[in-house]
């Protein structure tokens, strides 16, 4: 049945480059043919466009009511009902995928100082005054003792063993920067301070965070315990060698380098260890919630 | 299927006085399927990549000292926006392309949950072709034989020589190839499909740069990926345009053959 066999295959043009005869490992195949009638040839067709026209509707349908609402309006679609439902659905889909793909055993990669690179301050709002620093304390809340602790930057730092650890923070805006902190291990905080028993989470706060005009506006991560205790997880209290400065969250931030960046939170006042997820600043404003990268 | 074929074949048959066509399958239903889909989630994916883009640009310079603008795509918009008539009164010059082009400027979040909605059904949607490849045999007219580099350059003089040869009024016999694509056909319809598997595992490197930090090393670091990624995305824009015009100046069979599947150009496959 081969269209060469039925002759229906014209001769080569003289201006064409003929195939070579073998056709190496994949020997196209003779395709199938089919004789119809015009009439059943035009049904098929008709058919086929109509589906296809069905499906074009139906797919932008979905599509335009999958867009923000502002989109929507630039589009001139004002009364286009607005329904992220199915984008809801993806961001939670990549959350689970995220989370899958955690394991507390794989380090981040680590870098050599000589490839520390600069590091701006992304602070969201306006940068805090410094003047809270010198009295500041961290609370920690939700403990097995039932009592609540306040410790101040001094005990911290005696207390605990400070390790040094140069990685990278990437931002949910894409830019990245490697960058060497210095702090003590999350995972050495809980076991001097053990949470409650069936505690799942640590809900991260500063209550010391503005908003762009100056107003207070508090940060506040929910953390799952499991990247609180990888071994990369610090409390950071220096950046570069020095004690943290203002502008990268003095005196004690996070850095959970196998998080974004704006779960890393600056300038934490609190720590509350929950059993069930605690609210999250950006999530709260259309991103993902466990933002694991 | 195939038994609707086989009975609307013989009612053609049956009917002794009518004319008959002769049809050749071309296409198979879960490779057009995939065609037309990606056609939507592309268009999702770009729209919402634009906008990823806008938050963190991968091409800056120094911020100008007049405007603070350190985008070169805010430059482009503001360079057409004095310049394209028609487009004087708009109302933020830096965003120009940005609202034209994506989601629009600030729109980082809904942007990322279009684009993992987007980019799992493009996975998914990968799947179905290679299905539709398999099933339909299509594979085999894909697979690049040593001959297509030369092939594919004389296409592309043939095609680039067209609009002069019509200009002209010169009649051109289009060279025929005894294969279902012509060498550069054969290229570009290989070339995307690796495309599309490479933007999903730059897009992997950027999603991912710590549980999947050695994807990212092997494009040359996280920074590298984000730029293959956006290069990648640039070869699809590049790649549409010449895509649809050349499948409308190769005729309405090539049209209609990703839509009902088959073409009634038998010798002639194009």
């Amino acid at each position: 049945m081969s269209p060469n066999q039925n002759g229906a295959r014209l001769k080569p043009a003289k201006r064409s480059r003929p195939e070579p005869e073998s056709h190496g490992l994949s020997p196209e195949r003779s395709p199938e043919i089919i004789e119809v009638t015009p009439q059943v040839a035009r049904r098929w067709t008709r058919r086929d466009f109509l589906t296809l026209g069905a499906g074009a509707i139906v797919g932008l349908g979905i599509a335009a009511s999958q867009l923000p609402p502002i989109t929507l309006q630039r589009l001139g679609l004002k009364f286009w009902p607005a329904n992220q439902g199915l984008l809801n659905k993806a961001l939670g889909f990549d959350d689970d995928v995220a989370e899958l793909l955690y394991s507390p055993n794989r380090l981040v990669p680590t870098y050599p100082k000589s490839q520390v690179t600069l590091l701006k301050n992304n602070y969201n709002g306006a940068t805090p005054d410094p003047s809270y620093i010198p009295n500041w304390r961290l609370t920690l809340d939700g403990l097995s003792s039932g009592l609540a602790v306040s410790l101040d930057i001094r005990t911290l730092l005696t207390r605990f063993q400070i390790h040094d650890q140069i990685t990278r923070l990437v931002c949910v805006e894409g830019w990245s920067a490697i960058a060497w902190w210095s702090g003590l291990k999350f995972e050495d905080l809980l076991q001097a301070y053990p949470p409650v028993s069936q505690a799942k989470w640590a809900f991260v706060e500063s209550l010391v965070n503005l908003d762009p005009n100056g107003k207070p506006d508090p940060y506040y991560v929910s953390l799952d315990l499991l990247t609180a205790r990888h071994p990369q997880t610090l409390l950071a209290t220096h950046y570069d060698g020095q004690p943290l400065t203002v502008e990268h969250g003095a005196p004690l931030r996070l850095i959970a380098p196998m998080k974004l960046g704006l779960k890393n939170i600056k300038a934490i006042t609190r720590i509350t260890y929950v059993k069930g997820e605690p609210k999250d600043y950006w999530a709260e404003r259309g991103y993902s919630r466990y933002d694991g990268i | 299927m195939a038994s609707k074929t086989q009975a609307d074949n013989m009612c053609g048959l049956r009917a002794s006085t009518q004319p008959v066509v002769r049809l050749v399958r071309k296409h198979h239903l879960l490779v057009r399927v995939s065609h037309w889909l990606n056609l939507l989630l592309l268009a999702g994916l770009i729209v919402s990549g634009i906008s990823i883009y806008w938050a963190s640009p991968i091409y800056q310079h120094g911020p100008d000292p007049q405007t603070g603008n350190s985008d070169y795509f805010a430059d482009a918009g503001v360079w057409l926006c004095a310049h394209v008539p028609g487009l004087h009164s708009c109302a933020s010059p830096p965003d120009w392309l940005y609202n034209h082009f994506s989601l629009g400027p600030y729109m980082l979040a809904p942007a990322m949950r279009l684009h993992w909605c987007c980019a799992y059904l493009f996975m998914f949607n990968a799947l179905v072709y290679l299905a539709g490849l398999c099933l339909g045999g299509e594979w085999r007219s894909l697979l690049p034989r040593a001959s297509d580099g030369r092939g594919a350059l004389f296409m592309a003089k043939h095609y680039l020589g067209a609009p002069f040869a019509w200009l002209s009024r010169r009649g051109r016999v289009p060279p025929r190839f005894n294969s279902q694509y012509n060498p550069l056909q054969r290229l570009a319809y290989f070339s995307i499909p690796v495309a599309g598997f490479l933007s999903v595992v730059t897009g992997w490197a950027i999603h991912k740069p710590m549980q999947l930090s050695w994807v990212a090393a092997l494009l040359g670091g996280f920074d590298r990926a984000r730029v293959w990624h956006f290069w990648l995305m640039c070869l699809f824009i590049a790649f549409v345009v010449p895509h649809v015009i050349l499948v409308f100046a190769a005729g309405w069979d090539t049209v209609r053959s990703m839509i009902t599947g088959w073409s009634s150009r038998i010798g002639d496959e194009r």
